[in-house]
C-alpha cells in the first residue's frame, strides 16, 4: 500500500490505526492533524511547481539577516551591513529579519505562506558558477557528474517516451515551461529538454502558427542526422503545443497588479505569464523562470546608502514578483495548486570584500512559497560564531542539503512513492518536513539538539512532533508542543514535561 | 583511422563549403567557386589563402557614427573625446563594424573574423557590463590582432586590458582587500579549466586565493571620463601584494616568492608576478587540452569522445604547448583545419549554426549588398539593426554573452542543439521568411538607382537566369521555342551548395510535388512557366516600343504570380528545414 492510499483509507474508516501513539485531541477526523497529514499526502496531479533561479549565487546574509548576532555580522561585513533598524521584523521570530527591500515576502511569511530554508548547500560545495549551477541543477554529489537534470528526471519517470508521442490525450500540454529562450539543465531528461521555452504566448503562437507539411524524415547518418531529427522534433512540438498555449493564455486572467513596466521587473513579467497560463488550464507541471545579476563582487550596496543598490534592487524584485504572483494565484483560486521555490547556485563569502561586494560563498537560505508550506523556518540562522575558513575568508557552513527540499517537492508536493524519489535523487534524503505539520525525528539523541529534527531545529510550541520508532529522544528540559505521535521512545532526565497544546 | 594527418584530396565544391562553413561566417557561392579552381586546391593551400586573406591591422575605416538623425552622423567617434550620451549605441555600432567584416564579399574569404569571434567567446568581457566603448573597442583589437598570434600574449594582455578589468572586478583587487573574480575565471575559464577530461579538479580553491593576490594593483584609467581623450591600464605598487603566494600540489607547490622590487626586464613587481603566474597556467599539463578541445568544439565536433580525446585533443595540445611551437595559436589552427578528422563524413552536418552563422550567414550566402558603411550609412544601419536584434532573439547577442562563459551552447552539456528548441525555431522561421517576404527595405533609392534595396531573395529573378532562351518559349499552339526548365532544374539549383547534407529522393520529390506543385503535376510548371514567359515576353517588347508601351499584356500578374508564389513557397520551405540549420 502507498503511504498516501494508507492515509486516504485511514481517514475514512480505519481511523483507529492512527490513534497509536497520538493525544486524544487529534483523533477527531476533522482534525487539523488529520486534515493536515491528508493534504499532505494526497496525490493532487494538478499541482505545480514553480522554480525561481537567482543566477550569479545570491548574497544570502544580506538577505536573511540574522538579528540575533547582529554585531557578529556587522564585523564580518561592515561595508554592506544592512542596519539593524531598517531590516523588517518577521512575526513570532526575533532572531531573524528580512532585507528592507523585501516587504512582500516579509507580508507573506508573516501569513504563513512562506518558508525560510536556512543554510542551504551539500558536501564539498563548489565555488565554479557553471559546476555549482550544475549540481543544483542536477541534483548530485559534488564529486558526482550526470547528464540528466532532477526535474527531468522526474518527468521522464510521470511521462516516459517524451517527446515521443506527445503531445498527446493523456498530456496535451508541455509538461514543463521556461519562460525565456532556453531550457535549463534542471530540465533536461535522459534525451533531452523535458520542457519548452517560451518567451510570450501569443507571440509564440504568431510565430509558430498552425505548421504546415511534414516533410520525410529521412536521416543522413551520424551526429548530423541525430542533429536533424533533434530539430524536427522540436519544430514538430512547437506547432503541437503552440495552440494549447494560446488556448490557456487567452482564457486565463492575471487578477493582481503586478510591477509596471518601469520598474524592469522581468522575474514579475515571467511569473504574470506563468499565473496566467495556470488559470488559463495549462497542465504542465514544473515553470522555470530566472533573475540575473546576483554575482555581486563589486558595489552590490551604494556608496551611501547599504539598503539600496545593485543587490537590494535585486530582492525587492524578487519580492515584489512573488507577492504579486501569490496574490494573484489567490485572486484566481488555485493558490492551492502552486508552490514556488527560490535557488541560486552557492552563497556569497560571510565577509564583504572591499569593492562593497562579496566573492563566492557557500550556503544561502532558499525560499519556499505558497500555501502548502507548514512551517515558516527550516534550520535556524547561520551561527557566525561557527564558520568555515579563516581571516577574511569565512563561510556559511551548510545546515540543510538542497536535495531535502527536492526531496520533499518529488514526494510530498507531486505525490511520487518514495522509492522512486530515492532514485531520482540518487538516493535516500530526509524530509525537511516542508509539507508536513508533522516534525519527525531524524535520529535518536537529545530534544534540544536542531540536527534530530527534520526541520532542523527544535519543534515549535505550534508544531506537531513524530518521534519515529527506532528513534529515542532524551528529554533535558520541558518543552511545549501541539501534539505528539510517541512510535519512538522519550527517556526523561528529570522531572520535566511535554506539555501539548493541542 | 588518421586523425590529424593532413587531408590531401583536392576539395570540392561540398569540403570547400565544408571548410568554409566552419572556418567563415557562411560562404558565397562564388567563395566556393574560388575554392575548387580547375587543377584543384589542397586543404593546406586553402586554409593558407584563408589566413592570408585576413587584414590583421585594424580596418579602416574606423566604426562611425550610424544615426542620421546626429549631428556627427557618418563620422567616426574612436578618434574623438569620450561621448557618454552616445555609448550604448557606439558600442552597438562597434557591433555593426564587425558585422560589416564578416559579411563582406569580395572573394577574400578570411578565417580571422571567426576566430575573434572564438576568442570573444573564449576571453568574454561585455559591451553592457564593461559599458565604455573604447575598452570595448580597444578589446576588440586585442583579440582580432592576436588570434592567430601567441596564446601567452593574448592570456597575459588580456589580464590587464581596461575590459576585462572592469568586467573581472581585477581592478578592484588590491593587496589585503583581494577581488577573486578574475583569479577564478582566469582558471577555470581562460586556461586550466575546471576539471580535467575525467572530471577530476585541476585546481583547488586555494589556488583561486593565491592567483588573486598575485593579480592586485592592476587599474584602468579615465574610465566614462566625460571628454577624455586617453585611456589606459596603470600599476599601483602599493595596491600590490608583495608577499609570496604558494599554489597547490596542482600547480607543483608553485611559489611566486614575496618580491619588493622588479627584476631586471620587468617595469614593475606587478608584470613580473603576472609573468610568473601566466608561465605556472600555461604550464598545467590541462592548459592545452582545454584550448584544444574549445577550439575543436568550435570547429569541427562539439561531441569531444575518449577517441578524439586521444587522437586529436592530446596530440594537438602537445603541438600548441610544445617548445618549437611556444603556444602559437595559427599552427594549431592550420593542423585542425586541414586534418582528416576535419573533414571526416561524419563531422559534415554535426554542428547547429549559431545565430551569427544563421543571420549573417544567409546575408553573405544570398548576396545581400553590404550597403558602404561610409558613404550610406542609413541603410547600412537598416541592414544590421535587422540582423542584430534578431540575433540576440535567438540568443546570441554578439559581444553580450549572457555571462563570463560564454553563449551556453558552447559549454553546456547538449552544446549547439541548444540553439534550438520550441522558440528559437520560430524565431528562425521569421528570419528566414522575411528572405522570401522581401518586406525589409534596407535602403529605398539603392544608390540613387531610383530602385528601392529589398532584403531578400528575387526567386524568380533566379529561375528566370536559370531558363536558357528565356525570351524565346515554345507557341501555345504548335512546335518550336526552348522547352521550359523542370521542378528539378530549379530544385537541384536551389540546393546548390545550400544544406551541407544531400537531400533523399523521397525528400526531393516531397519537396517538389508537395511543397512546389501542391499536388498538381510536375508536368503543369512548365505550362504554367511558359504562360509567364510568354507574358514577361510581351512586356518587355512593348516596353522596348517607342514611345515605350506600360500596358501589361492579358494575365500578366496572373501568370507571374502563380509561378512566383510556387518558386517562394519552394525556397521558404527549404530555408525552414532542418537541414538548413545545420553546418
Amino acid at each position: 500500500m502507498k503511504r498516501r492510499d494508507f492515509f486516504r483509507a485511514a481517514s475514512s474508516c480505519l481511523l483507529p490505526v492512527m490513534v497509536d501513539g497520538f493525544g486524544m485531541k487529534a483523533l477527531a477526523r476533522d482534525s487539523a492533524l488529520v486534515q493536515s497529514l491528508m493534504q499532505t499526502t494526497a496525490v493532487n496531479t494538478d499541482r505545480v511547481l514553480v522554480i525561481i533561479y537567482l543566477n550569479g549565487g545570491n548574497d544570502g546574509l544580506n538577505m536573511v539577516l540574522p538579528l540575533d548576532q547582529y554585531s557578529a555580522y556587522n564585523a564580518l561585513r561592515s561595508n554592506i551591513a544592512i542596519p539593524q533598524s531598517s531590516a523588517l521584523a518577521l512575526a513570532g521570530n526575533d532572531a531573524t529579519g528580512l532585507h528592507p527591500a523585501m516587504t512582500g515576502l516579509r507580508d507573506l511569511y508573516n501569513n504563513g505562506k512562506l518558508s525560510i530554508v536556512h543554510s542551504v548547500s551539500y558536501p564539498s560545495p563548489d565555488q565554479s558558477h557553471y559546476r555549482a549551477t550544475d549540481i543544483w541543477m542536477t541534483a548530485v554529489d559534488a564529486t558526482q557528474t550526470v547528464d540528466t537534470g532532477w526535474t527531468g528526471r522526474y518527468l521522464e519517470d510521470r511521462f516516459p517516451g517524451y517527446p515521443t508521442g506527445y503531445p498527446n490525450a493523456q498530456m496535451e500540454d508541455p509538461l514543463a515551461i521556461q519562460i525565456g529562450y532556453l531550457t535549463s539543465t534542471a530540465l533536461l531528461g535522459s534525451q533531452q529538454s523535458m520542457g519548452i521555452a517560451i518567451d510570450d504566448p501569443n507571440r509564440f503562437y504568431q510565430l509558430v502558427g498552425a505548421g504546415g507539411q511534414t516533410s520525410p524524415d529521412d536521416l543522413p547518418c551520424c551526429d548530423a542526422g541525430e542533429l536533424i531529427a533533434y530539430i524536427r522534433q522540436q519544430q514538430a512540438l512547437s506547432v503541437g503545443y503552440a495552440g494549447e498555449i494560446k488556448k490557456a493564455a487567452d482564457a486565463g486572467k492575471n487578477l493582481a497588479t503586478y510591477p509596471d513596466a518601469a520598474a524592469k521587473n522581468s522575474l514579475a513579467d515571467q511569473l504574470k505569464i506563468v499565473s496566467r497560463l495556470i488559470h488559463g488550464g495549462l497542465k504542465t507541471k514544473i515553470y522555470f523562470v530566472s533573475l540575473g545579476g546576483f554575482d555581486t563582487h563589486s558595489t552590490q550596496v551604494d556608496t551611501t546608502d547599504n539598503t539600496v543598490g545593485a543587490h537590494a534592487s535585486l530582492l525587492g524584485k524578487l519580492s515584489a514578483g512573488i507577492s504579486a504572483f501569490q496574490q494573484d494565484l489567490k485572486l484566481q483560486g488555485i493558490e492551492d495548486k502552486v508552490v514556488g521555490m527560490t535557488f541560486s547556485e552557492f552563497g556569497r563569502r560571510a565577509n564583504s570584500n572591499n569593492s562593497k561586494g562579496t566573492d563566492h560563498g557557500v550556503a544561502a537560505p532558499m525560499f519556499v512559497f505558497g500555501t502548502g508550506v507548514k512551517h515558516s523556518t527550516i534550520g535556524t540562522n547561520p551561527n557566525l560564531s561557527d564558520l568555515s575558513g579563516t581571516g577574511t575568508n569565512k563561510d556559511i557552513k551548510m545546515q540543510i542539503d538542497f536535495r531535502r527540499v527536492y526531496n520533499d517537492v518529488l514526494s510530498d508536493w507531486f505525490g511520487t512513492n518514495q522509492t522512486t524519489t530515492d532514485n531520482l535523487l540518487f538516493r535516500n534524503f530526509p524530509t525537511v518536513s516542508l509539507f508536513s505539520t508533522m516534525v519527525e525525528t531524524v535520529a535518536s539523541g537529545d530534544w534540544s539538539d536542531k540536527n534530530v529534527w527534520t526541520v532542523g531545529r527544535m519543534p515549535f510550541p505550534t508544531e506537531y512532533v513524530r518521534v519515529r520508532p527506532g528513534h529515542t529522544l532524551t528529554v533535558g528540559q520541558s518543552v511545549t508542543i501541539r501534539n505528539l505521535k510517541l512510535d519512538g521512545k522519550l527517556k526523561f532526565m528529570g522531572a520535566y514535561k511535554v506539555k501539548l497544546t493541542g | 583511422m588518421p586523425y590529424l594527418d593532413t587531408y590531401t584530396q583536392p576539395l570540392t565544391a561540398k569540403t570547400a563549403a565544408h571548410l568554409l562553413r566552419r572556418a567563415t561566417i557562411g560562404p558565397t557561392q562564388s567563395e566556393i567557386a574560388s575554392f575548387t579552381p580547375p587543377g584543384g586546391m589542397t586543404a593546406t593551400q586553402a586554409v593558407a589563402l584563408l589566413i592570408q586573406n585576413g587584414n590583421y591591422s585594424p580596418p579602416v575605416p574606423l566604426p562611425i557614427e550610424l544615426d542620421s538623425t546626429k549631428p556627427n552622423a557618418g563620422q567616426t567617434f574612436l578618434d574623438k573625446p569620450f561621448n557618454g550620451d552616445r555609448n550604448f549605441w557606439f558600442g552597438t555600432y562597434i557591433k555593426y563594424w564587425w558585422y560589416g567584416l564578416m559579411t563582406a564579399q569580395n572573394t577574400k574569404p578570411t578565417l580571422l573574423e571567426k576566430l575573434a569571434l572564438f576568442w570573444q567567446n573564449h576571453f568574454v568581457t561585455t559591451r553592457e557590463v564593461v559599458d565604455d566603448y573604447r575598452f570595448v573597442w580597444q578589446y576588440l583589437q586585442l583579440l582580432r590582432n592576436n588570434s592567430l598570434g601567441s596564446f601567452r600574449t593574448l592570456v597575459t594582455e588580456i589580464s590587464k586590458e581596461p575590459a576585462m578589468l572592469k568586467f573581472l572586478n581585477g581592478n578592484e583587487n588590491e593587496k589585503g582587500k583581494p577581488n577573486e573574480n578574475y583569479a577564478r575565471e582566469l582558471q577555470e575559464l581562460f586556461t586550466v579549466g575546471k576539471s580535467d577530461f575525467a572530471g577530476n579538479p585541476n585546481y583547488t580553491e586555494d589556488d583561486v586565493k593565491a592567483a588573486a593576490r598575485t593579480l592586485t594593483g592592476w587599474k584602468f584609467t579615465n574610465y566614462w571620463v566625460e571628454g577624455s581623450t586617453t585611456f589606459g591600464t596603470s600599476f599601483t605598487a602599493s595596491k600590490h601584494d608583495t608577499d609570496a603566494k604558494s599554489f597547490s600540489d596542482h600547480y607543483g607547490l608553485k611559489v611566486i616568492p614575496a618580491r619588493t622590487t622588479p627584476p631586471a626586464g620587468y617595469a614593475n613587481t606587478g608584470e613580473a608576478d603576472l609573468a610568473e603566474l601566466i608561465t605556472m597556467l600555461l604550464s598545467h599539463p590541462e592548459t592545452p587540452k582545454f584550448i584544444c578541445r574549445k577550439l575543436y568544439r568550435w570547429y569541427v565536433n562539439p561531441n569531444v569522445t575518449q577517441t578524439i580525446e586521444t587522437n586529436v585533443i592530446v596530440p594537438l595540445a602537445q603541438l600548441f604547448a610544445s617548445p618549437a611551437n611556444n603556444w602559437a595559436i595559427r599552427p594549431v589552427i592550420e593542423k585542425l583545419l586541414t586534418s582528416q578528422i576535419f573533414f571526416d563524413a561524419s563531422n559534415v552536418a554535426a554542428i547547429v549554426k549559431s545565430p551569427a552563422e544563421l543571420a549573417l550567414g544567409s546575408l553573405k550566402f544570398f548576396n545581400q549588398p553590404i550597403p558602404n558603411m561610409t558613404t550610406n550609412y542609413t541603410a547600412y544601419l537598416k541592414l544590421f539593426d535587422f540582423a542584430h536584434w534578431r540575433m540576440r532573439d535567438m540568443q546570441m547577442d554578439v559581444l553580450d554573452q549572457p555571462t563570463v562563459f560564454g553563449y551556453e551552447p558552447y559549454y553546456q552539456t547538449g552544446y549547439s542543439k541548444i540553439w534550438m528548441n520550441t522558440t528559437t525555431i520560430a524565431l528562425r522561421s521569421d528570419y528566414t521568411d522575411a528572405f522570401i517576404g522581401r518586406w525589409l527595405v534596407v535602403d529605398p533609392n539603392y544608390y540613387g538607382t531610383g530602385v528601392p534595396y529589398k532584403m531578400g531573395i528575387d526567386v524568380l529573378a533566379w529561375a528566370t537566369n536559370l531558363q536558357p532562351d528565356f525570351r524565346n518559349p515554345p507557341p501555345t499552339t504548335g512546335t518550336g521555342g526552348t522547352a521550359a526548365i523542370t521542378c528539378e532544374i530549379i530544385l537541384a539549383d536551389f540546393l546548390k551548395n545550400l544544406f551541407a547534407t544531400d537531400l533523399f529522393q523521397t525528400q526531393q520529390d516531397f519537396l517538389m510535388d508537395k511543397i512546389m506543385m501542391q499536388d498538381v503535376p510536375r508536368s503543369s510548371w512548365g505550362f504554367e512557366w511558359n504562360n509567364y514567359r510568354r507574358v514577361e515576353n510581351d512586356r518587355l517588347t512593348r516596353l522596348a516600343q517607342t514611345p515605350p508601351n506600360t500596358t501589361l499584356p492579358p494575365n500578366y500578374n496572373n501568370y507571374k504570380n502563380a509561378v512566383t508564389n510556387r518558386l517562394q513557397n519552394l525556397m521558404k520551405y527549404l530555408l525552414r528545414m532542418a537541414e538548413y540549420h545545420v553546418s
